[in-house]
């Protein structure tokens, strides 16, 4: 426990929340120490909180960090928790702030094409409202049934279907926020909750986007909307090596196709993969070892002759197109499959109860390549010493509409049970060197899913330079006291010698 | 408030909770470990309360941390009252979805839930609620009215058919009508419509000659030995009397009969189990009833979960309700419906009567967004919270045995309960 965290803390805190949202039992606490994220279950109690509140407004959220900033007592906003980088996890514990229970539509803007909402609604329930009037908000990560659109801000979010809406950042137009000393503001393009583009002062919207809870909590957002689409096209085309569907890929993704929402590849040990351990996935013949799915959403017209326009960029690429089977059945489960395996093989080839991690990176297209070959040497390597590791292959998705870099992932398989100290540090190596790689190459260390966890979080102030001592003059200046979610980013370094 | 760590050597839990924490390792891990909670927005106690605690993904995490040696029985006991085993998580869940078909692996929290509850009372923890219910149910030999603890409708083995009052049903025979305790001293409606229904269709049947209380509330509270009593009782009476078929008119008594009875009996028990919805819908195709009456209602389905997300039984009351003329039947998709309840199950209404109350107002707001007058439902025991939601929304919640009845022209008698 916080050695602030005294009963006259629980009281204030008491009185502006009520008892039943300020939860101290310690299955409430344990039960908000986690992110899907892999971690050694022994050093679960190291992350427990001393306790949880549930709050209900912005004006309950904004008189909880004024307490806790005036009792120094650090603070992690939760909302879905299904992030991976654990920006929801509380290091330092003190008190984690749940805004589940803050999940109304307040405003739905038919004219401008807006809602409003607040931080802890899901996008697929938020969506099964908007659909009534014929609209989406169209952020699809893989967590789209879980996530919620106020994690969806502090981590910066990235959409599957960015390539054709955008991305959180883009989606969201303005937002509420508690700032770590608990005043409110509101963030966006200029000052307006409904302006896209603005080039009044400094545009604060993306400072606020990302920051993993440590510059404050959002409490309602104002989000874009878009027509509903009448149509979904979604090809799935294999190839008998890596390299030619590398170059389809970027033909398809260059081609200046309006309704195209992003395309994915599937390199060859992703497909060994799935052809082992996937059940799920539809088999392909042995002489398939990579595929390309690309996605085109929108009006059917529009959809048709834009999807017909790839399938000929594809085919004089000498791919084959697969057939609509795969299409329905697998681009549908995309969104569900990140959680697919319950299990991998060790190096032995045993079969395991492994959990599934990604590391990812925004990488040009250029340096795919070159990425593919250097990462799964490091996870070959790591899988060299400690057989719980296995390499579930690797994804490259498109994050933007002219194919100039691509959410570049390796994805792990980890025996979790087996999981001890000397494991996970030889992990948290790799992962190191996995970052290094993307840096080397020109990228970034994540594109999607953040970079403040052990490991890869040493490698930040390296890839911003100059940028990240700005970060850590913004940190002090905005949270004197550090009580926004301490610890993650290493910015404790903007108070260091102090008392 | 101080982090206590209970058991250093992991193994100071009682032999019942290590042969527990034992059996639903690797299920609990398979949860922990891919760590999605697809299962959240569906589950009908989290969409209301927002409370991460109370989540299939919390259920399997504590049994980790209980392995661990964070938490024992005691900590976590509490949580678990928290559910209506209504199984829209198992459905949802990535696990089940996508290494069920080969692995044939389903998650299961509903039966988590259940165990977890009966190690709470194997360890000598009762909720105060459930304690009473199972009590007053031992001693009566039947479920309590909810709700008339205090001014208590008569509950005992002289009233049991009291529902049947006029009707001159035999009792006995290969073929006999088990009726739920809700249905047969609360909403008596739905029994004597059922009665009806097959007499008119020249379907054969009787009542039960000594019927207790088919003892599954009990097992979904924790009661596991009182539950196996009662189901002792009851299977030795239809042996006693010759019985070789069960019609069942309450979804929770088909999960029991169909479920905790082979459970309990194994290969021995060989009584043919029926549900009458089912039944109902091939005696309409079959045209041996055949609804005549016009019902001039605007009306919506609810799926009942132990038939839709735990049964799989959806397409019987759809066909039942599209022989119904004079219907305007907006419907939606059993999917949809995963994420609908009632909060009338798995005990909630018994512990946690606020939360019934709120997942049942949602439930009828759906229905409200509809247009529709009517919410029909083929479950007892979501019918008296659903009513009570649909009273403020002028919607009126009919049971469908009882909608079937009256377009096939027959007074149905008895008390929706209102």
């Amino acid at each position: 426990m916080t050695a602030q965290l005294t009963d006259q803390v629980l009281d204030e805190l008491v009185a502006v929340l009520g008892k039943d949202y300020v939860l101290t039992s310690k299955t409430a606490r344990m039960n908000r120490a986690r992110v899907p994220a892999p971690f050694p279950v022994h050093r679960w109690r190291d992350r427990v909180p001393d306790l949880v509140v549930m709050p209900g407004t912005t004006a309950e959220v904004a008189e909880v960090v004024r307490i806790a900033n005036t009792h120094r007592i650090p603070i992690v906003p939760r909302d879905g928790g299904t992030g991976l980088t654990d920006g929801a996890v509380p290091e330092r514990r003190g008190i984690v702030v749940d805004v589940k229970r803050m999940n109304e539509i307040t405003e739905i803007d038919l004219e401008n094409r807006t809602c409003t909402v607040g931080p802890g609604i899901n996008m697929l329930k938020l969506n099964e409202v908007l659909a009534k009037h014929g609209l989406i908000y169209p952020d699809n990560p893989a967590s789209y049934p879980c996530s919620l659109v106020g994690g969806r801000i502090g981590t910066s979010g990235w959409s599957l279907v960015g390539s054709r809406y955008g991305h959180t950042r883009d989606l969201v137009l303005s937002f509420e926020m508690v700032l770590p000393t608990g005043r409110v503001i509101r963030v966006g393009d200029g000052g307006g909750l409904k302006v896209s583009k603005s080039s009044s002062g400094y545009q604060l919207k993306h400072l606020f986007m990302g920051h993993q809870g440590t510059l404050g909590i959002a409490t309602e957002a104002t989000l874009k909307l878009y027509p509903k689409p009448e149509t979904e096209f979604s090809p799935f085309w294999a190839f008998a090596d890596f390299e030619s569907a590398y170059a389809c890929l970027g033909q398809l993704a260059r081609a200046g196709v309006a309704t195209f929402a992003g395309a994915v590849l599937f390199d060859e040990w992703k497909v060994d993969y799935l052809r082992r351990d996937d059940e799920a996935y539809i088999p392909q013949p042995a002489d398939v070892r990579a595929l390309v799915c690309a996605v085109c959403y929108g009006n059917d017209d529009e959809v048709r002759a834009g999807g017909k326009r790839l399938m000929r960029i594809a085919r004089d690429m000498g791919a084959r197109y697969l057939g609509d089977e795969i299409s329905q059945g697998d681009w549908a489960a995309r969104h569900d499959r990140y959680a697919t395996p319950l299990h991998g093989r060790t190096k032995e080839g045993q079969v395991a109860p492994m959990s599934w991690h990604c590391e990812d990176a925004a990488i040009s297209y250029t340096d795919l390549a070159a990425v593919r070959i250097a990462w799964h040497d490091i996870v070959a390597r790591l899988r060299d010493k400690h057989p719980i590791f296995d390499d579930w292959g690797m994804f490259f998705y498109t994050s933007a509409d002219t194919g100039v870099d691509y959410l570049t992932e390796i994805d792990v398989g980890i025996w979790e049970q087996e999981l001890d100290d000397a494991a996970w540090a030889a992990w948290v190596d790799a992962k190191r060197e996995i970052a290094a790689v993307a840096l080397r190459h020109g990228g970034s260390i994540s594109a999607c899913h953040g970079s403040c966890r052990e490991g890869e979080v040493d490698l930040v102030p390296e890839e911003l330079g100059g940028g990240y001592d700005v970060m850590l003059a913004v940190k002090k200046s905005l949270d004197p006291n550090n009580i926004m979610n301490p610890g993650k980013y290493g910015l404790q370094r903007a108070y260091e010698g102090e008392s | 408030m101080t982090d206590t760590h209970p058991t250093t050597d992991g193994d100071g839990h009682a032999p019942v909770t290590v042969e527990f924490l034992g059996n639903w390792r690797n299920a609990a891990y398979n949860c922990f470990s891919s760590g999605h909670k697809f299962c959240r927005e569906v589950c009908p106690v989290m969409q209301v309360t927002r409370n991460e605690s109370w989540t299939p993904t919390a259920f399997h995490a504590n049994v980790v941390a209980m392995e661990q040696g964070e938490l024992t029985v005691e900590d976590v006991a509490e949580d678990y009252v928290n559910c209506t085993q209504c199984g829209a998580c198992e459905l949802r869940c990535p696990n089940t979805l996508f290494t069920g078909d080969f692995y044939r692996f389903r998650t299961r929290t509903v039966d988590l839930v259940k165990q977890m509850r009966a190690l709470a009372v194997d360890n000598g923890i009762h909720q105060p609620g459930y304690q009473r219910w199972n009590s007053l149910t031992d001693e009566r030999t039947h479920e309590p009215v909810l709700g008339s603890y205090d001014n208590p409708v008569p509950v005992s083995q002289q009233h049991v058919r009291d529902w049947a009052d006029g009707l001159d049903l035999p009792t006995g025979g290969e073929t006999i009508l088990f009726v739920d305790c809700e249905a047969a001293f609360y909403r008596t409606s739905v029994p004597r419509a059922v009665a009806q229904l097959l007499r008119k269709a020249g379907y054969e049947f009787g009542l039960m000659r000594e019927q207790w209380c088919c003892g599954g509330p009990a097992a979904e509270m924790g009661y596991r030995d009182q539950s196996r009593r009662f189901a002792e009782h009851n299977l030795a009476d239809w042996r006693a009397s010759g019985v070789k078929r069960v019609l069942v008119l309450d979804p929770h008594d088909y999960i029991t009969f169909t479920e905790d009875y082979p459970g309990y009996f194994g290969a021995d028990f060989d009584i043919e189990i029926v549900l009458v919805v089912e039944l109902l819908a091939q005696l309409i195709a079959d045209g041996k009833l055949t609804p005549t009456v016009p019902v001039e209602r605007t009306i919506t389905y609810h799926d009942p979960c132990r038939l839709n997300k735990r049964k799989g039984i959806w397409q019987e009351p759809r066909q039942v309700l599209r022989a119904i003329p004079g219907l305007t039947f907006h419907d939606v998709d059993r999917v949809t419906q995963w994420s609908y309840c009632s909060g009338g199950g798995g005990g909630l209404p018994v512990e946690k009567p606020e939360l019934t109350k709120k997942i049942s107002a949602a439930r009828i707001e759906k229905a409200a967004e509809l247009e529709v007058d009517t919410l029909v439902s083929a479950c007892p025991w979501s019918e008296r919270p659903l009513a009570e939601a649909g009273a403020a929304q002028s919607i009126d919640v009919v049971d469908i045995h009882e909608l079937l009845a009256e377009s096939c022209g027959i007074e149905v008698g008895g008390s929706t309960g209102s």
